[in-house]
C-alpha cells in the first residue's frame, strides 16, 4: 500500500448516521479518500470515479421503496467491473445474509456493531495485500 | 179372610224362594220340615228328597252343627256361626238361626239362614294373598334399595380409586420419565456419533410419545369423572389459531402438504373461553389431519355462526386431504381406543385415544362436533363452541419468550429432593446462563432465603421435612416476602394447581420440565416484577431530581478523537434521520405494515451503540424488528414500540441540547 496514494473508498449506506460515522473514522486514518453515498444508484453513476473497494449496505430499500437493494447494487458493480472489492454491512446478524452476499460475489460481510470500523479496516488491509500478491506473482509468471 | 191369609202365605214363600241364601225350617228333632229353592240347589238334591232327612248330616262337622242348633234352642237365637255344607264343593256358610213359635209360644222348630260365604272367603284369601305378596314384595324392595347403595358406594369408591391411580401412576411415571427426557437432551448437547444421534432421538420420541399419552389418559380421566374444569380467561382466537398452525409447519413442510389458515374477521378480538383446550382440541384434529394426509393440503378455518349480546358461537373445521373415513366407521371413531381400522394403528400410530379426547372437550363445554368424510377424498372435522364476548383485552398472552431484554444475572433457587431431578434443573438454568442454588427441602430454602437474595425460586411440591405448599407459605406470610415462585410438579391435577394459588404461587410447569418452558415462564414471571421494579425505580431516580439522560457520547468522542467538527456532523446526520424513523415506526405499527415497521426499526439499530444509547433499548429495538417479522405475534409489542418511541425522541432532545452546547463552547 503505497502511502503517498490514497486508497478510493466508496461508503454506500442510507443511514446517515452511521455513514456519517464511518466516514468519520476512515478519515482519521490519513491514507483514505472517501466518497460516500445515500443511494446505490448514485454509487453507480460515481464507478467511473474507479474506487478501489466499496462498502455497500445490504438493506438499502427498507425506508425508500422504488430505490435498489443492496444485492442489486452489489449486482450491477460486479457487472460493470468484477474486479471491485465490495464488502457488504448489515445491521442482521443472520447466516443468510451473509450467504446470499457470498453468492453475489461480495468479498466479505460484516455485521455493523462498535467494532465494524475495525473489521472493515482489517478487510480492506487484506484485500491489497491479495492484490499486490496477485500482482507479483503475475510479475514473475510474465518473467517466466 | 181364608183367601187374604193364602195371598199373605204365598207372598211370604215367594220372598224365601227369591232369597239366595238357603233357607231351613227344622223341627225339634232336627229333621228339615221345609226348605227354599236356593238350599236345594246348595245341596244338589230336590225338595222332596232333602224334607225330612236329618239337618246336621248336611255339614262337614255334624257335631259342630248340632251345637249350634242346640244354641239356638238354648238362647232362641245364634248368629254368624261358621259352617260349612257338605254339598259337591264344600260350600261355606255362616249360620243365623232362629227359633220360631206358635201362637201360643211353644217353641216349634227352628229357621236356619246359611249366608253363602264363599266369594267373601274368595276375596278375603285373596285379600290374604295380596297383603302377603305385598310384604315380600316390600322385602325385595328393600333388599334391592341396599344391593344398589351398596353398589354405588362400591362405584363411587372405585372412580375414586381409579382417579388416586391415574394420578399416582402419572406421578410415578412422570418423575422418571422427567429424568429421561431431560438427560435426553442434555446427552444431545455433547458430541455424538450420528449412530447415537439416531438412537437418541428413538428414545427422547418414546418418551415425547409416552408423556402424551400419559397426559392424554389423565385428560380422559379427568372428564370421566366429571373434573375436568374450564377456564374461562379472554384470549385472541385468531392469535391461537396461528400459533396451533406454526406448531405443525415442521411437520407439514416435510411432509410438503400446503396448509391454509381460513379466519372470519368478524369474530371479535378477544373471546372469553379455555384458550388450553381449545388448543387441545385443535392440535389433536391437525394432528390427525397431518398423520392421515400424504398429499395435498390441510385448511384449519373459523367461521362466525352466531353473534348476540353477550355471546359468539364459533365454528371451527379442519379438513384434509388425506385417507378418510368408511361411513360406517364414523361414530366408532369417537370412542376410546378405536381408530377407523385395526390397520390404522399399524399403519399411522396412534392410540385411537385423540378423537375420544376431543368429543369429550367439546362436549363437556356445551359444544358438539360432526365430521364428513370421502375415502380418499379426504375428511373434515367440525366443531362449534360458545364464547361469552368481552370488552376486557387479552391479558393472559403467554407466548413462548424469545427475547428477554433486561433480564440477565439471575439468580435462582431451586427447591427439589430428589438427586437427578436436581442435576437436570442445574443442567437446564446452566444452559440459560442463570446463576443457581439447591435446596433440599423447604426448610434449607428459606434458611437460604433468609441468607442470600434471590430473583426467583423454583419449588418442588413434594418433598420430605417441609413440602413446598408450607414453604411458599412460610415464606409470603412470615418473611412477608413476594419473590417470584414457580412451582414444579408431576402431578398436575386441577386439585393441586387450585393449591399452589391459594398458597401464593405465581405460576407452576409440569414435569418432565420443558426447558423452552422453564425458560419462558421464568422471563415472563421475571419481567412482571421487573416491569414493577423499574417503574419504581425511575420514580425514585425522578424524585431525587437526577437528570435522566438517555445517551452517552463517552463513546462517540473517543471514536472521533475528540474531534468537535466530526461529532456534531455526526449529531446533525442523527438528529436529521431519526423523527422520520420514529414516525414510519409509529405508523408501521398503527397501520399493520409490518415492512415498514421492520426497517425503520432496522435502520435505528446502528445509531443506539453510536449514540450510548442503553444496549436495553438496542435489544427492544432488535426484538421489535424479531416481532415484525412473525406478524401474527405482532399485537403484543405496542409497549415495546411505544418505549423505543419515547427513548428515540428523549435522546434526540437531548442531543439539540448537546449539539447546541458543543457548537458554542466545544467538547
Amino acid at each position: 500500500m503505497n502511502s503517498d496514494i490514497k486508497v478510493k473508498l466508496f461508503l454506500v449506506d442510507d443511514d446517515a448516521v452511521f455513514l456519517k460515522t464511518l466516514e468519520m473514522e476512515f478519515l482519521q486514518h490519513a491514507n483514505f479518500s472517501i466518497e460516500t453515498f445515500a443511494t446505490g444508484e448514485d454509487c453507480l453513476v460515481a464507478l467511473s470515479h474507479k474506487p478501489d473497494a466499496i462498502i455497500l449496505d445490504y438493506l438499502l430499500d427498507g425506508i425508500e421503496k422504488n430505490v435498489m437493494n443492496g444485492i442489486e447494487v452489489l449486482d450491477r458493480i460486479k457487472a460493470y467491473d468484477p474486479e471491485i472489492p465490495v464488502i457488504m454491512l448489515s445491521a442482521q446478524d443472520k447466516i443468510e445474509v451473509a450467504v446470499d452476499c457470498m453468492h453475489h460475489k461480495a468479498f466479505d460481510y460484516v455485521v455493523k456493531s462498535e467494532t465494524a470500523f475495525f473489521r472493515l479496516q482489517k478487510i480492506i488491509r487484506i484485500i491489497f495485500k491479495y492484490r499486490k500478491m496477485e500482482k507479483t506473482l503475475n510479475w514473475y509468471m510474465e518473467r517466466m | 179372610m181364608e183367601q187374604f191369609k193364602t195371598e199373605r202365605s204365598r207372598y211370604a214363600r215367594s220372598l224365601i224362594e227369591a232369597s239366595l241364601d238357603p233357607l231351613f225350617t227344622i223341627s225339634l228333632e232336627g229333621k228339615i220340615t221345609d226348605l227354599n229353592k236356593a238350599s236345594t240347589d246348595i245341596i244338589g238334591n230336590t225338595r222332596e228328597n232333602i224334607i225330612g232327612t236329618d239337618f246336621f248330616g248336611y255339614f262337614t262337622e255334624p257335631i259342630k252343627a248340632r251345637e249350634v242348633y242346640q244354641d239356638v234352642y238354648k238362647n232362641g237365637f245364634v248368629t254368624n256361626s261358621p259352617l260349612t255344607i257338605k254339598d259337591n264343593k264344600l260350600t261355606d256358610v255362616l249360620f243365623n238361626g232362629s227359633v220360631y213359635k206358635d201362637d201360643a209360644g211353644n217353641v216349634l222348630g227352628v229357621v236356619v239362614v246359611a249366608r253363602d260365604i264363599t266369594e267373601q272367603k274368595r276375596i278375603a284369601t285373596k285379600l290374604n294373598e295380596a297383603i302377603v305378596f305385598a310384604e315380600l314384595t316390600t322385602d325385595i324392595a328393600e333388599q334391592a334399595k341396599s344391593k344398589a347403595e351398596r353398589a354405588t358406594l362400591i362405584a363411587e369408591n372405585a372412580v375414586k380409586a381409579k382417579q388416586q391411580f391415574l394420578s399416582n401412576m402419572s406421578h410415578e411415571i412422570r418423575t422418571p420419565m422427567n429424568a429421561i427426557v431431560g438427560f435426553t437432551k442434555v446427552l444431545f448437547k455433547t458430541d455424538l456419533t450420528v449412530k447415537q444421534k439416531e438412537y437418541l432421538s428413538a428414545i427422547k420420541m418414546s418418551g415425547d410419545a409416552l408423556i402424551v399419552l400419559i397426559n392424554d389418559i389423565l385428560d380422559l380421566a379427568k372428564v370421566d369423572s366429571g373434573k375436568m374444569t374450564f377456564e374461562k380467561i379472554p384470549f385472541k382466537i385468531s392469535l391461537s389459531l396461528s400459533a396451533m398452525i406454526h406448531l405443525f409447519e415442521t411437520k407439514i413442510r416435510e411432509k410438503n402438504l400446503q396448509v391454509f389458515k381460513e379466519y372470519d374477521n368478524s369474530i371479535p378480538d378477544v373471546l372469553v373461553g379455555d384458550p388450553v383446550r381449545l388448543h387441545q382440541i385443535i392440535l389433536n384434529l391437525v394432528d390427525n389431519a397431518v398423520k392421515f394426509t400424504s398429499t395435498g393440503s390441510i385448511t384449519v378455518s373459523a367461521r362466525l355462526t352466531k353473534e348476540d349480546e353477550e355471546n359468539a358461537t364459533i365454528e371451527f373445521s379442519v379438513t384434509d386431504t388425506g385417507i378418510g373415513i368408511a361411513e360406517n366407521k364414523l361414530t366408532s371413531i369417537f370412542e376410546n381406543f378405536q381408530q377407523a381400522s385395526s390397520n390404522t394403528s399399524r399403519l399411522y400410530g396412534g392410540t385411537g385415544l385423540g378423537l375420544a379426547i376431543v368429543k369429550n372437550l367439546v362436549e363437556a363445554q356445551g359444544g358438539s362436533i360432526v365430521v364428513k368424510s370421502q375415502i380418499d377424498t379426504g375428511t373434515t372435522f367440525s366443531f362449534t363452541l360458545n364464547f361469552r364476548k368481552t370488552d376486557s383485552l387479552d391479558e393472559s398472552e403467554e407466548d413462548i419468550e424469545e427475547f428477554a431484554p433486561g433480564i440477565k444475572n439471575i439468580k435462582v433457587l431451586v427447591v427439589e429432593d430428589i438427586l437427578l431431578n436436581q442435576l437436570l434443573m442445574k443442567t437446564l438454568l446452566d444452559d440459560f446462563g442463570f446463576q443457581r442454588d439447591i435446596a433440599e427441602n423447604g426448610k434449607i430454602a428459606i434458611e437460604m432465603l433468609i441468607k442470600d437474595d434471590y430473583d426467583i425460586i423454583l419449588m418442588d411440591l413434594h418433598m420430605p421435612v417441609m413440602n413446598g405448599f408450607e414453604a411458599t407459605g412460610y415464606i409470603r406470610n412470615e418473611l412477608n416476602n413476594d419473590i417470584p415462585i414457580i412451582a414444579l410438579t408431576a402431578d398436575v391435577t386441577t386439585v393441586d394447581l387450585e393449591k399452589c394459588r391459594l398458597v401464593g404461587m405465581n405460576d407452576y410447569i409440569a414435569k418432565p420440565v420443558d426447558d423452552r418452558l422453564l425458560y419462558s415462564k421464568i422471563v415472563s414471571v421475571l419481567k412482571r416484577s421487573v416491569y414493577i421494579k423499574n417503574v419504581t425505580d425511575e420514580a425514585t431516580l425522578r424524585d431525587k431530581g437526577t437528570k435522566f439522560s438517555c445517551i452517552n457520547l463517552d463513546g462517540l468522542i473517543k471514536r472521533t478523537k475528540s474531534n468537535p467538527v466530526a461529532v456534531l456532523e455526526i449529531i446533525k446526520a442523527y438528529l436529521d434521520q431519526t423523527p422520520p424513523l420514529i414516525t414510519a415506526m409509529n405508523n408501521g405499527y398503527k397501520d399493520k405494515d409490518w415492512n415498514k415497521l421492520y426497517s425503520a426499526v432496522h435502520k435505528m439499530i446502528p445509531s443506539f451503540g453510536i449514540m450510548g444509547i442503553k444496549t436495553d433499548y438496542e435489544n427492544m429495538a432488535k426484538t421489535v424488528q424479531e416481532y415484525a417479522r412473525a406478524p401474527e405475534q405482532a399485537n403484543g409489542i405496542y409497549d415495546l414500540v411505544s418505549q423505543l418511541s419515547n427513548v428515540c425522541t428523549n435522546a434526540c432532545t437531548e442531543l439539540k441540547e448537546e449539539y447546541d452546547r458543543i457548537k458554542k463552547t466545544g467538547l
